[in-house]
């Protein structure tokens, strides 16, 4: 038995070496035939014929051009009213990403989530409907704060080696929008938590509320400080602020219990 | 970016399951369905898989509709064995032989065995998300991923073991 397993390893890890260099021809320019199609005129993608050597250029050029119009497309489906001037968005763990200029920030200190009450942290699990998960490595929270009837749980952590640093948890496996941000695409990496895909967001961005209703509470409007990561588990959505590095953020990640 | 990661993959599966030279098609025919249906996807499931999903049952539409039954022959880059029988070490040029062989192998198998040593291995799925892609239960990717190594094996080891009697 031992020895089939042994054959079976072989024969995968050759697979997967093979699998690396199998030729596998560039695509085409199908930004703009997706477009018109979904605005509604079926036409069928004009194939680019060229030079092999012009193949990696005209793959990454492909590749450019359809990253903009899905944002786009993003947009116009997920926006029903389509705001003005939307560039790009793109959800995800109950985060909306735009990038487009955001609300405009409450005064410094004051921004605070819709019915927002602080309450320790056994009374607060009974308030949500999700669990909440408290990071190993910061230990308990400074505050927990509970917003719009239980939607949202925040804990805050007012002095860590990081400084302040906030996590706010939701239910995300809804189809819900709980925040948006508005920031370019650009700083934003993907990161992986604990198996599972998250995102990392540097540098401070505008972060707003929303509520059921899918309308922004304008008094949630804020600049975030310093960076986010925003992940999931099967049950909550998390998304941890402060002026953390990455790689300090992500062990605060995979300690969440 | 992140989008920018699937169309990649998007194309090398379709591509890879049997589309060809229509991978183009397929790839776009699936970018409108997953756009279109952008609501049936459930926030915290991976979006991969959720693509692939597609991007394989359009190829399968299309390999279908066409006449031919037969899947497109894999092939392995011309890059890579070139440059390794030209000045690589000798390891290289026989690694480089024995994938070509392996690939030659891979082509002769049956339809559903091929489909998912392509996920699995080429397109470095989970067992999980490779029955999410073919819709398959689980247990038919495990059976399948099975026979196909052991169909492989047996390609591959005789003629080794003739080249021994043989010689």
């Amino acid at each position: 038995m031992a020895d089939r397993a042994g054959w079976q390893d072989v024969v995968e890890s050759e697979l997967r070496a093979a699998g690396r260099e199998l030729e596998v021809p560039p695509a085409s320019d199908l930004a703009a035939a997706v477009r018109q199609r979904l605005e509604g005129q079926a036409v069928r993608h004009r194939r680019m014929p060229g030079p092999e050597t012009g193949a990696r250029r005209r793959w990454l050029a492909w590749r450019a051009a359809l990253v903009v119009v899905m944002a786009v497309l993003a947009a116009l489906i997920a926006v029903p009213q389509g705001r003005a001037v939307v560039i790009g968005v793109l959800r995800f763990a109950g985060v909306e990403l735009r990038q487009e200029p955001g609300p405009v920030p409450s005064p410094e200190r004051s921004a605070s989530l819709p019915g927002q009450r602080q309450m320790p942290l056994e009374q607060a699990r009974h308030q949500v409907s999700f669990p909440i998960l408290v990071p190993a490595v910061l230990g308990r929270p400074g505050e927990v704060l509970v917003s719009d009837g239980g939607r949202v749980v925040s804990l805050v952590y007012p002095r860590t080696p990081y400084g302040l640093v906030r996590i706010d948890e939701f239910a995300g496996h809804l189809d819900q929008v709980y925040f948006q941000k508005f920031a370019s695409l650009r700083m934003m990496t993907k990161v992986e938590v604990n198996g599972a895909r998250g995102a990392w967001i540097k540098g401070p961005h505008e972060l707003v509320y929303i509520t059921r209703d899918g309308a922004p509470a304008a008094a949630s409007a804020r600049l975030t400080t310093g960076n986010t990561l925003i992940w999931g588990t099967r049950q909550v959505a998390l998304r941890l602020e402060g002026n953390l590095s990455k790689s300090a953020a992500l062990a605060i990640a995979a300690s969440a219990r | 970016m992140l989008v920018a990661r699937y169309t990649l993959r998007a194309h090398r599966a379709a591509f890879l399951l049997g589309a060809g030279e229509e991978a183009d098609d397929v790839v776009q025919e699936a970018f409108v369905k997953a756009f279109r249906h952008l609501s049936r996807f459930r926030v915290g499931e991976p979006f991969g898989p959720w693509l692939l999903r597609i991007v394989a049952n359009e190829t399968r539409n299309l390999t279908r509709s066409r006449r031919r039954r037969e899947a497109l022959a894999l092939r392995m880059g011309t890059a890579t064995p070139e440059c390794a029988a030209a000045d690589g070490p000798i390891d290289e040029v026989l690694a480089a032989e024995r994938r070509a062989r392996l690939m030659a192998a891979v082509n002769t198998l049956p339809e559903r065995e091929r489909r998912v040593l392509v996920c699995r291995y080429f397109l470095d799925l989970s067992e999980a998300e490779t029955a999410q892609v073919l819709a398959w239960p689980t247990g038919s990717v495990k059976s399948r991923t099975a026979r196909a190594l052991k169909r492989l094996r047996g390609l591959l080891v005789p003629a080794e073991q003739n080249r021994v009697s043989s010689g």
